[in-house]
């Protein structure tokens, strides 16, 4: 019973009696014909570190700015804290936002930028002092504070525009790409810093990024989003093991995609007659009529690869390896399967590379078992 | 080959950069700093019947003796006759109060320009500057036909019943007011424009999103930020301002009497080349002196806050 506490409070998500914190009730933004955001209804729980996800133009920007009342919703509701604030306007939510270009104010120092918010609610002179005092510290800026944005570096702005965007204690912190702007090793560093400093503060965070390894790096939760409407929210480990469509499945990482259609069902699996041929037998708890066409996706790192079948296996697929990328940590194999597709597979090179067996044009079983990947109606 | 070709570039890099710096060098030398010199030479001379009409700077006296001659009486005349002085202040006082309807008047017009959509903003622009296909001359004409106390404007209020009889406007410094904020306004407005283009919107959201209203945004944000706009406008309307001379002289009356108007008829009806010229230099000096200081000021007070 303690167990499920916990995992309640962990994971707000899962108890239904849960109040969200953020409920976005079937928001709609229309520009002229184009839907950015089309019906999307979401519930974020406070504490969460809540990612939209999604290529550019995917409506997972115009979401946020929805949320920071810098768009007002074609129809739908958002409730923050249980307080309708759809019509609140921005300067009066309890919201802040740290922008992409961090849109700090180029004629204030990194001090006068943090301290600005706090102004803007007659916070007296000493409090807002040590607000901004401790905003830089817990930034590690203290030093940059008489500097202005143009004397800094983007990693410092970036750090800045954060500060200010947590100088108010915000409810709800929106992060528009908030580690677009900075090169990949400071992005990774600066991931974890993030996360800390969001567990730190207990504020809830939602950040839209088009980076699926930062999602799946730092997120509670994660949703992803495609012409305006949400896809698939769930944790990302979940929202990688077992998408539930096609583009959620292609989105995250690599997949190997089979389509065919039901022929059997066996308790909790079914037999699927592949279009390229061979049958494949999957694990799936849908009770999908016989004949319903259907696509098998199994990712790469979860097959196996041999030189002969093994003698007991099923979803066996045999092709010649046509393509060998090594990546040092891991190899890909491209293998064209006798049904003429092109099948991508990942193993971990525990070896070193010159003992491995497998070269191009050889000839090789791939197996997975039934529970190593997912079956896709959509 | 190897040394040639690696010295070469060098060599010519030095000569395209002695020949970008000279250029722009020398175009001010032949048009600015040489006329500049002539009119600081006559102004220490002496009127004379002659053709110029003033005394040389120097002359060969006997053999071997070199007279030069700096006449300062001009400078003095200017500087202790009332008449210059009070022209001097009126124009600087005229400048500085349509540099402020410029730019009271020219500030709403460019955020609006910059703020309207990008298909609007060109026709916007246009209408900005039509009236310079029109000559300068014609336009302050015009407005003597507006303003004259049968003018239109006349005409119209009285039509309206707002006055009784027809206003004194033309010949009065109300009507250089006039006629000055309508030539200079688009010196004013275009800098805006440029520098309110400029501004990325991304900062009036943040503002609006650390709690500012959208009033309280623009003196906080959009105002500090198109200073440099202000500071261009400012200047390209009040400088010439300053000088002005048809204006004045269509225009204005014989109690709005400005330098430029002074120094024409020194020059014109006077036949006194020396005093028109020391005007100039003076005129030069009020106007270059104070704005030198204030870009030094401005240089300082950057540095300090770096």
């Amino acid at each position: 019973m303690a167990v499920t506490t916990d995992r309640r409070l962990l994971e707000p998500w899962q108890d239904p009696k849960a109040p969200p914190y953020l409920r976005i009730d079937r928001v709609t933004k229309r520009f002229g014909d184009l839907y950015a955001v089309d019906d999307v209804s979401l519930n974020i729980f406070k504490g969460e570190f809540f990612s939209l996800l999604g290529s550019s133009g995917c409506g997972k920007s115009t979401l946020l700015r929805l949320l920071a009342g810098f768009e007002y919703p074609t129809s739908g509701r958002i409730f923050i804290d249980g307080v309708d604030v759809t019509d609140v306007p921005p300067y009066s939510r309890p919201v802040n936002m740290m922008f992409q270009s961090y849109a700090l104010f180029p004629h204030m120092t990194v001090e006068q930028n943090v301290e600005f918010g706090l102004k803007q609610d007659r916070i007296p002179k000493k409090e807002r002092q040590e607000r901004v005092g401790e905003m830089l510290d817990l930034l590690k800026i203290t030093e940059l504070r008489k500097r202005r944005p143009d004397q800094l570096s983007g990693g410092q702005r970036q750090r800045v525009a954060l500060a200010r965007s947590l100088a108010k204690h915000p409810k709800l912190l929106l992060l528009d790409e908030p580690l677009g702007a900075l090169d990949k090793r400071l992005r990774e560093s600066t991931q974890f810093e993030l996360v800390n400093l969001q567990e730190r503060l207990g504020i809830t965070f939602v950040t839209v990024t088009h980076d699926q390894e930062e999602a799946m790096t730092m997120s509670t939760r994660i949703a992803v989003m495609d012409a305006g409407q949400i896809m698939q929210v769930d944790t990302p480990t979940a929202i990688y093991e077992f998408p539930n469509c096609r583009f959620t499945a292609e989105f995250i990482g690599s997949v190997n995609l089979f389509e065919g259609k039901v022929i059997e069902r066996e308790a909790d699996q079914v037999l699927i007659e592949a279009h390229h041929g061979g049958t494949l037998r999957m694990r799936s708890f849908h009770p999908h009529p016989l004949g319903t066409p259907v696509t098998v996706a199994i990712r790469p790192e979860k097959m196996r690869l041999s030189e002969a079948p093994s003698p007991d296996g099923v979803n066996q697929l045999r092709g010649i390896v046509e393509d060998i990328a090594y990546l040092g940590d891991v190899s890909i194999y491209r293998i064209r399967s006798n049904g003429g597709q092109l099948v991508e597979m990942t193993l971990t090179n525990h070896q070193p590379r010159t003992e491995q067996a497998l070269t191009w044009e050889q000839a090789v079983s791939v197996e997975w078992s039934p529970t190593s990947g997912v079956v896709l109606t959509e | 080959m190897s040394q040639s070709t690696r010295h070469h570039p060098k060599g010519r890099r030095r000569l395209s950069r002695l020949v970008n710096i000279g250029v722009p060098y020398f175009w001010l030398g032949l048009f600015f700093l040489l006329p500049f010199m002539i009119v600081l030479q006559i102004s220490v001379a002496e009127t004379a019947l002659a053709q110029p009409p003033y005394t040389a700077l120097w002359e060969w006296v006997a053999d071997g003796l070199l007279q030069i001659q700096i006449n300062l009486q001009n400078f003095m005349l200017i500087w202790e006759d009332d008449i210059y002085l009070a022209a001097f202040l009126n124009s600087l006082w005229v400048a500085l109060i349509c540099t402020l309807l410029c730019l009271l008047l020219g500030y709403p017009m460019a955020y609006a320009i910059a703020t309207a959509a990008q298909r609007r903003r060109m026709l916007l622009l246009m209408l900005i500057v039509l009236p310079f296909w029109t000559s300068f001359l014609i336009r302050v004409y015009a407005w003597i036909g507006i303003l004259n106390s049968n003018g239109l404007l006349n005409s119209f209020l009285l039509w309206l019943g707002i006055i009784d009889a027809p206003l004194q406007i033309l010949h009065t410094q109300t009507a250089v007011y006039i006629g000055v904020v309508y030539s200079y306004l688009p010196f004013m407005i275009l800098p805006l424009y440029a520098n309110l283009t400029r501004l990325d919107p991304a900062l009036l959201e943040a503002a609006s999103d650390l709690g500012c209203r959208p009033l309280r945004a623009f003196f906080k944000v959009t105002l500090p930020l198109s200073k440099p706009g202000i500071i261009a406008g400012s200047m390209l309307v009040f400088i010439p301002v300053v000088g002005e001379f048809v204006i004045p002289d269509l225009l204005g009356g014989p109690s709005s009497l400005m330098v430029g108007k002074l120094l024409w008829t020194e020059f014109f009806s006077n036949q006194d080349w020396p005093l028109a010229s020391a005007l100039a230099i003076v005129l030069l000096a009020v106007l270059v002196v104070p704005f030198v200081l204030m870009q030094r000021l401005q240089q300082n007070m950057d540095e300090a806050a770096s």
